[in-house]
C-alpha cells in the first residue's frame, strides 16, 4: 500500500518527534553525569582523588574537605535504616501476598501506596518535633539529632517501598511451586520458608538494593534530625551521635556557600560520588529484576 | 490439643506483660505498681509453663535445657526487680562510651518484653508438642504483628498530622499570606506557587515522557535502543533529588536564574521515568488485535496509536501522570536553590493567566523547611502543622486521586 505523500511525510515527522522524546531520557542522563563531572573536577584535582575521598577530617572553615566522615556515618544509617526497614517491610509483604484476606488487603494496599507518597520533609518535621525529642529524653543524649535518629526515621519512612517491591516478587512465584510443596504435606509456613521465599529471592534482592538507594538518596529527612555535624562518630559504633550523610551536607552547606569556591566544587564531588554509588545500586538491582522475569517467564 | 488452665494463665500473663511493656516504653506513663504487677505475671507465666509441661503425656525431654534456660531469665529479671537493683533510680551510665544512656524506664520494660516473647514461645510451643504446626503458628503470629506494627506507625502518622493541624486550618490561613516570617498569616502565595510550579513540571513532563512510551512500545524496532533508553530510566529513577538539585543549579540556573521556569523544568525532568513507565506498562496492556483490526480497515500507523491505542490506554497513561503531579509536589531538594524564595512573593501573572516564569516563587515544602528551621527561635510549630496537613492533603489526595482512576478502570475494561 503507498500512502499519499503528504500523509506519508506526516508519519515521518511524528516518527522522528517521538524519536527525539525517546532519546530525551538518556540525553538527560548524559547531561546531569557530564555536569556533575565538569562541576566537581576542581575539586578532585585540587585537592587530590583519595585524598578528598578518604580524607577523615571535614572542616569547611579551613577549607579542609575528606569524605570519610560522610562515608562512615552514611554507611551507619543505611545498615541501621535498612534493618528496621527489612524486620517491618518483609513481614508485611509475605502477610500481604501469602496470609491477607481479601478485606484486609483491599485495605492495606491502597493504604502502603499512599503512605510511600507523604513528603520527606513532612517526615523531616515529624522526626523533629516527635523522635528526635523522644531519644533525647529517654536516653538522656545531649541531644536527640543523631545518627540513630536519622535511621529510624529513614528505615519508617521506606516501608511502603520495600514492601510493594516484595510483594510483587512474591506474587511473581507461579502458584504451581505453592501447590505441589503443600501437595508434599509441608505447611504453609514450610511453604513459604522453603519454597516462596528462595524463588523469590531474587527480587527481594534487588528490592533491598533499590531500598539502599533510597535510603543513601533521602535528603531532606535526613538533613532535619541527624545533626549535620561532618565528623566520625567516636567510639565509630556510637550511634548516638551527631553525624552528617552525603545528602545532609550537600543540602545544609550548598545554600550558603559561595558559586564558583572549594567549597562549592567539593559538594558537587560529594554529589558526583553519590550519583555513582546510586547509579550502580539502581543498574544491579533492575538486572536481578530481569533474573526473575527470565526465570518465571512473565512478571 | 487442648488448652490446660495453667497453659492459658501463663499466656495471659505473657500477654499482660508484652502489652503493658511496650506501652511503657513508649509513653512511659506514671505507673507507681507496675513493678509488682510485673512480677507477678512473671511469677504466673513461669509456673504455668512448668505446670503445663510436665502435664502433657509423651512431653519431649531434649527440650527441658531450652525450657530452663527461658525460665533462668524469668527468675533472673524478676530477682533484679525484688531485690532493688533495677529501681527508678538505676541508671547505666554512657555505657562503652556512647553518648546515650540507659535507665530504668528503658532497661526494665525491654527486659519485660523479652521475658514475654519468651513466654508466647514457649506456651505455643507446649500448646503443639514442640512440632512443626507450632512453629508455623508463631511465626504467623510475628508476621500478623508486624503488619500490625507498621500499620499503626503509618496510621499514626497521618493521625498527628491531621490531628495537629486541622485546628490550624481557616479560610485565612489559606488564603493570606505569610507575614513576620511564618509566624503570622497563611500560606496562600505557597500554595499558589507550588500550583504553577507542579502545572509547569507537567506541561514539560508529560508529553516528553508519552511520547517516548509510545516511541518505546511501538516503533521501535532496535532491541538496542530499547535496551539504552531503559538504563537510562533506571538510572534517572534512582537519581537522587538533592544530585537534581546540584544538575539545576550547574545547569539551568545559570540558563534560566532562581526561578519558577527551572523549578518546573527540574522537576519535570524527575517525573519523567516515572510517566515513561506507567505509560509503557498501559500500551503494553493493548492487545494486538485492536492495531492489527485498525490497521486492516486502512488506517496509518500514526492513526491507529491516536484514535485506537492511546484511547485505550488513556486510564494507565493518566495514572501515571496524576502520581507525577503527587511526586513534584513533594520534593523540597530539588527547588531550593534554584526555584524559590521564602519572603512572600505572589506570582505575577500577565493578562491575569500567564504567570512570570523568571521570578523565584513560594512553595509549600520549602516554607515547611523554613518554619522547621525557625522552630526553636520562633513561635511558628502551629502554622508548621497547618502547612505540613495542607501538603499531605495535597499529595495524599492526588495519590488517592490516581488509585481510584486505576482501580477504577482496571475493573471496568477487560479486553
Amino acid at each position: 500500500m503507498v500512502l499519499p505523500k503528504m500523509r506519508r511525510y506526516r508519519e515521518k515527522s511524528i516518527e522522528a518527534l517521538l524519536f527525539l522524546s525517546a532519546i530525551a531520557s538518556i540525553l538527560v542522563t548524559i547531561l546531569i553525569f557530564y555536569f556533575l563531572i565538569s562541576e566537581s573536577i576542581k575539586a578532585f584535582a585540587e585537592l587530590g582523588f583519595f585524598n578528598l575521598l578518604l580524607g577523615t577530617k571535614w572542616h569547611p572553615a579551613g577549607d579542609i574537605y575528606g569524605m570519610m566522615p560522610l562515608i562512615v556515618t552514611s554507611l551507619i544509617i543505611t545498615v541501621l535504616a535498612l534493618f528496621i526497614n527489612i524486620i517491618i517491610g518483609v513481614p508485611l509483604a509475605i502477610y500481604l501476598a501469602e496470609l491477607a484476606g481479601p478485606r484486609s488487603k483491599a485495605i492495606l494496599k491502597p493504604a502502603i501506596e499512599l503512605l510511600a507518597g507523604v513528603p520527606s520533609i513532612v517526615y523531616g518535621f515529624l522526626g523533629v518535633i516527635i523522635l528526635v525529642s523522644f531519644l533525647q529524653e529517654r536516653l538522656d543524649m545531649l541531644t536527640g539529632r543523631s545518627i540513630l535518629a536519622g535511621a529510624i526515621l529513614l528505615g519508617i519512612m521506606f516501608i511502603p517501598y520495600i514492601t510493594t517491591i516484595c510483594e510483587d516478587a512474591l506474587r511473581a512465584v507461579p502458584s504451581e511451586f505453592k501447590q505441589g510443596s503443600l501437595a508434599l504435606g509441608a505447611n504453609q509456613w514450610q511453604t513459604i520458608r522453603y519454597v516462596v521465599i528462595p524463588a523469590a529471592s531474587s527480587g527481594i534482592t534487588a528490592a533491598i538494593l533499590l531500598n539502599v538507594g533510597s535510603i543513601i538518596g533521602e535528603t531532606m529527612a535526613v538533613l532535619l534530625v541527624v545533626g549535620n555535624i561532618a565528623r566520625i562518630p567516636s567510639p565509630i559504633y556510637d550511634v548516638f551521635d551527631q553525624g552528617a550523610t552525603f545528602t545532609s551536607v550537600i543540602a545544609g552547606e550548598m545554600g550558603e556557600v559561595a558559586r564558583g569556591s572549594l567549597h562549592y566544587h567539593v559538594l558537587f564531588a560529594v554529589g558526583f560520588i553519590l550519583l555513582i554509588v546510586v547509579s550502580i545500586l539502581s543498574i544491579v538491582a533492575d538486572l536481578a529484576r530481569a533474573k526473575i522475569r527470565k526465570k518465571f517467564g512473565g512478571y | 490439643m487442648k488448652i490446660t488452665p495453667p497453659l492459658l494463665a501463663s499466656m495471659a500473663a505473657s500477654a499482660i506483660m508484652f502489652v503493658s511493656s511496650i506501652i511503657y516504653l513508649v509513653i512511659q506513663p506514671n505507673w507507681f505498681q507496675i513493678g509488682q504487677i510485673w512480677n507477678a505475671c512473671l511469677i504466673i507465666s513461669a509456673l504455668g509453663i512448668v505446670i503445663a509441661f510436665f502435664m502433657k503425656k509423651n512431653r519431649p525431654t531434649s527440650k527441658i535445657p531450652l525450657l530452663a534456660i527461658d525460665l533462668l531469665f524469668f527468675l533472673a529479671v524478676f530477682l533484679l526487680s525484688f531485690t532493688g537493683v533495677l529501681n527508678p533510680e538505676f541508671n547505666i551510665h554512657r555505657p562503652l562510651g556512647l553518648g546515650a544512656s540507659i535507665g530504668y524506664g528503658i532497661a526494665y520494660p525491654l527486659l519485660v518484653l523479652a521475658a514475654a516473647v519468651l513466654g508466647i514461645k514457649d506456651c505455643i510451643n507446649i500448646l503443639y508438642g514442640f512440632n512443626a504446626k507450632g512453629q508455623e503458628v508463631l511465626i504467623f503470629l510475628i508476621i500478623r504483628f508486624s503488619a500490625v506494627i507498621a500499620l499503626l506507625l503509618l496510621g499514626g502518622i497521618l493521625f498527628v498530622i491531621i490531628y495537629k493541624g486541622i485546628g490550624i486550618i481557616s479560610w485565612e490561613f489559606l488564603t493570606t499570606p505569610a507575614r513576620k516570617l511564618g509566624t503570622a498569616g497563611g500560606i496562600s502565595t505557597a500554595i499558589v506557587g507550588t500550583f504553577w510550579m507542579v502545572l509547569g513540571a507537567m506541561i514539560v513532563s508529560s508529553p516528553l515522557g508519552i511520547a517516548a512510551a509510545i516511541y518505546l512500545q511501538e516503533y521501535s524496532r532496535s532491541l538496542r535502543l530499547n535496551r539504552s533508553v531503559t538504563i537510562a530510566i533506571t538510572v534517572l529513577n534512582g537519581v537522587p533529588s538533592v544530585v537534581f538539585g546540584l544538575f539545576a543549579l550547574a545547569f539551568l540556573v545559570n540558563l534560566f536564574g532562581v526561578s519558577l521556569l527551572t523549578g518546573s523544568l527540574i522537576l519535570g525532568l524527575i517525573n519523567i521515568p516515572t510517566i515513561i513507565l506507567t505509560s509503557q506498562e498501559a500500551l503494553k496492556s493493548v492487545p494486538n488485535s485492536l492495531r492489527e483490526g485498525s490497521m486492516a480497515l486502512g488506517a496509518s500507523k500514526w492513526q491507529t496509536i491516536k484514535k485506537v491505542i492511546l484511547p485505550s490506554a488513556m486510564p494507565g497513561v493518566l495514572t501515571g501522570v496524576i502520581m507525577g503531579v503527587a511526586k513534584a509536589s513533594g520534593e523540597t531538594a530539588p527547588i531550593m536553590w534554584t526555584a524559590v524564595t521564602f519572603t512572600s512573593t505572589p506570582v505575577q501573572t500577565y493578562y491575569g493567566v500567564i504567570p512570570d516564569i523568571f521570578q523565584p516563587v513560594n512553595n509549600l515544602n520549602y516554607h515547611l523547611l523554613n518554619l522547621i528551621y525557625f522552630l526553636g527561635a520562633w513561635d511558628v510549630e502551629a502554622n508548621a502543622w497547618g502547612t505540613a496537613l495542607v501538603l499531605i492533603a495535597l499529595v495524599l489526595g492526588t495519590n488517592m486521586l490516581a488509585i481510584v482512576v486505576r482501580n477504577h478502570y482496571r475493573k471496568k475494561i477487560s479486553w
